[in-house]
């Protein structure tokens, strides 16, 4: 696809393909196209040429609300909660997509919405419990240290039960304990629920060790795909992008 | 800056500006015109009150904003900032009674100084002007010395006498209307026609007093009590406050008489306006300042389907209501369209136009055959249940009630599910929400819609109150009252929004003198509430937590 904002071309003829169930890492300078590419792919922005195919389906040019509804969940670089909402209604909104309750059913207190909003709530409690935030789910979401909004944020995201996960810089900002937590949480939501990854990094360590697939982006192309191991070593990307003072080396 | 200035640099500086805010209102004529009522009667006018207390305030700021903790340095501040104030008006006194300066500020009048120096002619007058400062300074700091407890008593106990004072006349009625002995003479004892008696004042402040200090010291021990309470009887306790409250509010307009239910239909109107424009405010996140299109055209549609002066539908008031309230739906989703895609200031700027639009459509001569133009329509029938005309104010309270009910019910319903939900979430981060699979067009739509039906059920009820609907009545400042109410009673708070609606539609009822600076008060008070107290009066529990908890636990976010 191709992304153009005014004469800025964001994304240039990229290709993509992405394999089910695999973690499949996306890596680049500041400034690559690495947000805007998953900006075009939930439907936040609408690629001037090009095709996204998921499943087997057209998704381009569908409305993010749209989107959600075909499996398809991120979470964001800078954290986006809705601040003055407790975690458990943070994570209640992410499983909104799959409640049908309208406007009566709350009212007239119809058992049906009762059932199902009772559902939600168990759904909710038991996925911040699978963040290890269990018994907070009555703060308000802005109280939260950074590294629990991290985790409360990817509760939210698979609270929609999708099938692709689009984490964007998961690891930003964590020491070497919590990050090596995430990379477990990571490799344990795809083993266990089967989810289809695609991971913005920037820390090689968590690149080199979890991920099946590696793209290298720049200005918008694609420059290299492979392996961790491959990519570790390709010229080119050393070039463009490793020894740029990131932490580099992996073990 | 030497030592020595630094030292008295705040209390000059707040000096100053309490000196101007008293002369302000002065020249305004606030204190004139307050000054004819009394808080004690007699004693205190309240227009002296109102200079009074702002200059404590200010002399109390400069205290506590001393750079050097030292207690007669802050002590020295509040005397100083005092003295500024007075000074300010001692030479605003010496100029006005020299020259004429009545053609520049209207308020300047030799009333206006005889309050301020007491009645008490010439050179006498500036002095007790300038000592009365010293003393409001002297006064504020010692309250800044005293400790807790005894600073919150005194300040508690000469709220209570202001209060009291102020709501004479929503007070003494109620008690004259038992009748009974023993009250008669005790309302004679507290109150005159015209504010507190010294002794009501005394013994208040006594009463208070006793009061205050059993509550304080017994206070832990009925929270432990309560909170130690099995669930069981704590939901009890809590059902047999909801139906004492329930009582007193079936019971209430038996002791009002004609005045106060007026107040307090009024009042219930703006209560269902701001429950109203809480749903579209402070769940949804959309700044409506338009809100008053809604009430005009739920008045409006009753006016045209029950009053023979237009058409001849002849319906009667329930048969009208629902169709009023399905209108100012269908309005509301007219207003949503366009303004799907707009966000904070200009949804505020085109909702404002859209409120307009109504009032100049309803006044217009072209719609004149229909609507009635600027004769309005009269000849609306009162509400008729099973036989029993609704005529009295009492009547209509029971109606507005039943209202009140509905939509809190509704309003709490709404909030604990989905809708409510996704209406937070699209007030947090409308962009997030969206990908949280929320249809931002049909949640807006929504939202403008329970808002519109709402406003449009007040609108209804208004209309058949009154007995006649004009253009005039629904002019920008409905709209800017309803939101003045959701702001200052604390936004999203039900509780809030009938404190507010109750403060600052029935004050004005009350207070005569308030009607002329309503707008002033108004912004006054909105300034304040932002400043010192951004939740409002009665805030949700969590939204406490929003504005001042910045300190706890919450380690910095990532922007």
């Amino acid at each position: 696809m191709t992304k153009r904002f005014g004469g800025l071309v964001a994304l240039n003829a990229l290709n993509i393909n992405v394999k089910e169930k695999s973690i499949h890492s996306i890596i680049g300078p500041n400034g690559a196209g690495k947000t805007t590419f998953f900006n075009c792919l939930t439907g936040f922005y609408r690629p001037e040429e090009g095709e996204v195919m998921f499943n087997g389906q057209s998704i381009v040019g569908l409305s993010p609300d749209r989107i959600v509804h075909k499996g398809i969940s991120r979470t964001y670089q800078n954290i986006r909660l809705f601040p003055n909402l407790t975690a458990l209604e943070n994570v209640m909104v992410g499983y909104h997509v799959h409640l049908k309750s309208g406007f009566f059913g709350p009212i007239l207190g119809l058992k049906k919405t009762k059932m199902e909003e009772e559902k939600a709530r168990q759904i909710a409690l038991d996925l911040l419990k699978y963040v290890n935030m269990e018994g907070r789910e009555d703060t308000l979401a802005k109280n939260f240290p950074y590294g629990e909004q991290r985790r409360l944020e990817m509760a939210r995201a698979l609270a929609s039960q999708p099938k692709l996960l689009l984490l964007d810089e998961p690891t930003a900002g964590m020491n070497p304990k919590e990050t090596q937590d995430m990379m477990d949480f990571i490799q344990h939501m795809r083993g266990e629920l089967g989810i289809t990854i695609i991971l913005i990094e920037h820390q090689m360590r968590v690149v080199m060790n979890i991920s099946d697939i590696v793209t290298v982006f720049d200005y918008g192309k694609m420059i290299a795909e492979g392996l961790p191991e491959e990519i570790k070593n390709n010229k080119t990307v050393i070039e463009a992008y490793l020894g740029t003072g990131e932490a580099a080396d992996s073990h | 800056m030497t030592k020595a200035q630094s030292l008295w640099n705040q209390g000059v500086k707040i000096g100053a500006i309490g000196g101007v805010s008293v002369l302000i209102i002065s020249l305004v004529g606030m204190v004139e015109s307050f000054g004819k009522r009394d808080i004690i009667a007699g004693v205190l006018p309240m227009g002296v009150a109102i200079a009074l207390i702002i200059s404590i305030l200010a002399a109390y700021m400069a205290a506590k904003k001393t750079p050097i903790s030292e207690k007669s340095i802050q002590f020295a501040n509040a005397v100083v900032s005092g003295l500024v104030i007075s000074g300010f008006l001692a030479v605003f006194v010496m100029i006005g009674r020299s020259f004429n300066i009545r053609e520049m500020f209207v308020g300047a009048s030799p009333v206006l100084y005889n309050i301020l120096t007491g009645g008490v002619a010439g050179a006498g007058g500036i002095f007790l002007l300038l000592l009365t400062g010293v003393l409001c300074g002297a006064f504020a700091g010692i309250l800044y010395m005293l400790r807790d407890l005894p600073r919150k008593l005194t300040v508690n106990a000469l709220l209570t006498i202001f209060i009291l004072g102020l709501l004479q006349e929503l007070i003494l009625p109620i008690l004259k209307a038992w009748d009974i002995g023993m009250i008669n003479y005790l309302a004679g004892l507290f109150y005159t026609l015209n504010g507190l008696t010294p002794v009501g004042a005394i013994l208040s402040v006594v009463i208070f007093c006793v009061l205050y200090l059993l509550w304080n010291a017994n206070q832990g021990a009925v929270k432990s009590k309560y909170a130690a309470l099995p669930k069981e009887a704590r939901k009890k306790s809590q059902i047999a406050a909801l139906i004492v409250l329930a009582v007193i509010l079936i019971v209430l307009p038996q002791f009002l008489g004609l005045f106060l239910s007026e107040v307090i239909t009024i009042v219930g109107l703006y209560v269902l306006l701001g429950l109203g424009l809480n749903i579209v405010v402070g769940y949804a996140g959309l700044l409506d300042l338009g809100y008053v299109a809604f009430f005009a055209i739920g008045s409006y549609v009753v006016a045209l389907l029950t009053s023979p002066q237009i058409f001849a539908f002849g319906l009667n008031f329930w048969q009208a209501l629902p169709i009023a309230v399905i209108c100012g739906i269908l309005a509301g989703v007219m207003l949503g369209i366009p303004v799907l895609k707009m966000r904070g200031d200009y949804l505020a700027i085109a909702t404002l136009g859209f409120g307009e639009i109504i009032r100049i459509l309803v006044l217009s001569d072209f719609l004149r055959p229909w609507l009635g133009g600027a004769q309005g329509i009269g000849s609306i029938p009162n509400p008729n249940l099973f036989g029993f005309q609704m005529v009295k104010p009492q009547h209509i309270y029971y109606l507005l009630l039943a209202g009140i009910i509905l939509v809190i019910f509704i309003s709490l319903r709404l909030k604990k599910s989905k809708i409510g939900r996704a209406w937070m979430a699209m007030r947090e981060d409308e962009d997030v929400a969206q990908a949280m699979g929320i249809n931002l067009v049909a949640t807006k739509l929504l939202a403008f819609a329970t808002g519109a039906g709402f406003s449009a059920l007040s609108g209804a009820i208004f209309a058949s109150k009154i007995g006649s609907v004009y253009p005039h009545s629904f002019n920008v400042f409905i709209s800017i009252n309803v939101v003045c109410i959701v702001i200052i009673g604390g936004i999203g708070s039900l509780p809030g929004i009938v404190v507010g609606a109750a403060v600052l539609m029935g004050l004005p009822e009350l207070l005569r003198e308030f009607a002329e600076y309503r707008m002033f008060v108004y912004g006054v008070a909105l300034v304040i509430v932002m400043l010192l107290r951004p939740e409002g009066l009665l805030p949700e529990a969590r939204h406490k937590m929003e504005f001042h908890d910045e300190t706890e636990a919450g380690a910095k976010t990532v922007a």
